[in-house]
């Protein structure tokens, strides 16, 4: 059976699996995981840091006790070059849900965060484009067992 | 490469803390869960217990957080070890995770520390 494409799909990793990928020469937004492309990721873990730059971005960290991973949630939709030629009322709703998200984050919580794998100043990070709050206490025991699962048989683990 | 944020805690239970370990580092930053068998309001030190092991917490760093006896509690933070070889952790995050299925949890800590054994190993050959 051919492996499936994990290339559009937010893949659940464990932190140190992001910081083990191996960027593409071609192109930036294509990481390789035991030779498996990707671009996007699932990780979940506490959030430990914040960091709010109001209409600008929200800096946060998750650990998941394999590694600590930087993610950016954008709050810049209405300044960014990005957005200037979208309708107005949908940048509003991009914009008001990120500031929603982004009220969301505390330190101490449990959080799934689902985005873009980037790579900045030599260190991978997380490009956020949903962030949800976990409330079971079992909900990282289990995303831990999903990554173990689909590193054994999707990436050749 | 390597990661420039907070250093994770990496995930030990209180038997595996013992002076002989290797977790038992001055600085090392860990994450421990266990019930809380008592707390100091005037000293802020809880006491956490899991598996006939304990461990002390200095919660004096933690907010919004109610402790209370019997409940089982989760702390990331850095370990202190005192004149008298005895380790304390300094948490810097706490959450109560009562409900939590701590057989689950340890048995899958150990599948994940395989894991990350396997990969290690597969990285330096």
């Amino acid at each position: 059976m051919d492996q499936p494409s994990l290339q559009n799909t937010h893949v659940k990793l464990l932190g140190f699996d992001i910081l083990s990928l191996t960027p593409s020469f071609s192109n930036s937004s294509i990481f390789y995981l035991k030779g498996n492309p990707t671009s996007r990721t699932e990780i979940l873990g506490v959030i430990t840091s914040r960091e709010q730059k109001p209409d600008k971005f929200l800096k946060l960290t998750i650990d998941d006790c394999t590694a600590s991973i930087t993610c950016i949630l954008w709050l810049n939709q209405h300044s960014s070059h990005y957005f200037s030629k979208r309708q107005p009322t949908t940048v509003r709703v991009i914009s008001d849900l990120a500031k929603r998200l982004a009220a969301d984050v505390q330190i101490g919580k449990v959080a799934r965060v689902r985005g873009r794998i980037t790579c900045y100043r030599g260190e991978f990070q997380v490009t956020v484009s949903d962030v949800v709050i976990e409330r079971d206490p079992n909900a990282e025991t289990l995303h831990w067992l999903d990554c173990l699962y689909l590193a054994r048989r999707c990436f050749g683990g | 490469m390597a990661s420039r944020a907070i250093k994770p805690g990496v995930v030990v239970t209180p038997p595996e803390l013992q002076s002989s370990s290797e977790f038992f580092k001055e600085g090392a930053s860990l994450r421990v869960t266990g019930k809380l068998q008592e707390y100091s309001v005037e000293t802020a030190i809880a006491v956490i217990a899991d598996q006939s092991a304990i461990l002390k917490i200095d919660t004096q760093h933690l907010r919004e957080i109610s402790f209370r006896v019997g409940s089982i509690f989760q702390f990331i933070g850095e370990l202190h070890i005192q004149p008298n070889n005895e380790a304390i952790l300094q948490a810097r995050i706490g959450r109560n995770v009562d409900g939590i299925d701590l057989n689950l949890y340890h048995q899958s800590l150990q599948l994940v520390r395989q894991f990350q054994a396997e990969r290690m190993n597969s990285a330096t050959m």
